[in-house]
């Protein structure tokens, strides 16, 4: 599984990095730091990163199946 | 006065099969009411024409509310109160659209990130910790009227770097401004006196530190003194802009969600004890607040080019209303939507609004709201409402907030 952020979407509501912590970061503004990234997501990160893709209000996260 | 903030020139204009209705948001209603207005609404009309002053259009369901948010090209900020197109405040940055608005909120986005708000909390937590430790020895108090206010002001004002002491002036401010955005006539003498005082205490303030050669550690006005516009100083009426905006939407709006926060626990003493017995979970039961209380009961955009727009037509020039609580609590975004989950967990909630115009505060408001709750629990576990009455809240013209929320308990030594 991995996982992308779209930068324009991203608004650093800051709710992903609470909901991953251990799997998203946030910068000094509040916003994600893997703007317009894809990172690979650890299987015991998989239900944190479900969790950040439900709580984000601006449908910035997605989740690619492999 | 001789004239009203408000015009009432109704545009002709052919509706096609849009429900027209005529609705004034600014009375005072029974505490809940503009909430169960929103359900009613969002499962009737998911969009209708209000020919209230010079009439606007009102988008009830979540699908056109993020759309309205994600789409600023098309709706402009210039006002946010659809009933009233051409406001005689102008806030920076929330009624500025791109390219200028992103430079603005990238000089203040960093006052008030998460980071920034981690290392003010300990001040923050220890004003809060005070205020309830005065009030809980006296096992009673006006919670909206007393510590809800407050603690916001003075959390703000330390935010800022200011006199916390200051708090005083700054709510009769606030209350007297709220007194008239919704659109009440009699309320615009008293709005417009508070803008004047609030504006001269900010004048005051640059002046003592315009001529600082260095900006002041943990000092909002003086930060925005040495920020830079384009590569140029920020003119007097941008930091004025700037810094009453912060008063104006950091302060009612806080105070505002304590209450129904504090109301909703006095009130289901069930969620209140899960609370106390795993406090945890306060931060996602703010959140959950946020969602199933949102204050804003809608926020106001300008349509910028004529277009179709979830099935209606619009024109340049026309006011478009995204009524947040109508989308909040939409069923067909939310599980269990129509309930106070105090634990939920996929939150996605408008209670900041979306887009580039999201709340600037959202961060220092959150920590805020679980300080609060944290410490009152904490001091205070058991509580109620004070009176049989009817609570009443004021008109979602302005943003919704309870008037009055008398809270009683025990007197423990």
């Amino acid at each position: 599984m991995r996982l992308t952020v779209d930068g324009k979407s991203c608004m650093g509501h800051g709710r992903c990095y609470l909901m991953a912590p251990d799997l998203l970061a946030d910068d000094d503004e509040g916003y994600v730091t893997i703007r317009d990234q894809t990172i690979d997501v650890p299987a015991d990160q998989v239900e944190a990163a479900e969790d950040a893709v439900g709580t984000c209000p601006e449908q910035a996260i997605t989740l690619i199946a492999e | 006065m001789t004239e009203t903030a408000i015009q009432h020139e109704v545009v002709e204009r052919d509706l096609g099969k849009c429900p027209v209705m005529h609705q004034d948001f600014a009375p005072e209603q029974a505490a809940g009411w503009h909430w169960d207005l929103g359900d009613q609404l969002r499962e009737t009309s998911p969009v209708y024409f209000n020919t209230f002053a010079q009439g606007y259009w009102v988008f009830t369901r979540h699908d056109a509310v993020r759309d309205i948010y994600k789409t600023p090209d098309l709706f402009s900020s210039e006002s946010i109160t659809p009933w009233q197109p051409n406001p005689i405040y102008r806030f920076v940055p929330t009624q500025i659209d791109a390219p200028d608005h992103i430079k603005y909120r990238r000089i203040v986005n960093p006052w008030f990130s998460p980071r920034a708000m981690e290392a003010a909390e300990p001040a923050m937590r220890a004003l809060c910790r005070q205020l309830v430790e005065d009030v809980a020895p006296t096992g009673e108090c006006d919670f909206v009227g007393e510590l809800g206010l407050r603690f916001p002001t003075e959390a703000f004002l330390s935010v800022a770097g200011v006199d916390t002491a200051d708090a005083d002036m700054f709510v009769h401010w606030v209350e007297d401004f709220f007194s008239g955005f919704g659109g009440d006539p009699a309320g615009l003498e008293k709005m417009t006196k508070a803008l004047d005082g609030i504006r001269e205490y900010w004048v005051a303030v640059l002046a003592e530190r315009r001529n600082d050669p260095e900006p002041r550690e943990g000092d909002l006005a003086s930060h925005l003194l040495h920020s830079t516009f384009d590569d140029r100083p920020l003119t007097d009426a941008e930091l004025l802009d700037m810094l009453t905006v912060l008063v104006l939407a950091g302060l009612d709006t806080t105070r505002a969600t304590l209450g129904y926060i504090f109301w909703h626990l006095a009130t289901h003493p069930e969620h209140r004890r899960r609370l106390v017995a795993e406090p945890e979970l306060i931060p996602l039961a703010v959140e959950e607040a946020l969602r199933y209380y949102p204050i804003v009961f809608g926020d106001g955009r300008k349509v910028t080019h004529d277009t179709e727009f979830h099935g209606v037509q619009l024109k340049r020039g026309d006011m478009v209303y995204a009524l947040v609580a109508g989308a909040n609590r939409d069923p067909r975004e939310y599980e269990q939507a129509d309930e106070f989950v105090v634990d939920r967990k996929r939150n996605n909630h408008m209670g900041f609004a979306n887009g580039p115009h999201r709340c600037l505060g959202m961060h220092l408001a959150r920590r805020e709201l679980a300080i609060a709750v944290q410490e009152w629990l904490r001091v205070v576990p058991d509580f109620r409402i004070a009176t049989d009455e009817e609570l009443s809240e004021r008109g979602g013209g302005s943003m919704m907030t309870l008037t009055r929320l008398p809270l009683v308990w025990e007197v423990t030594e």
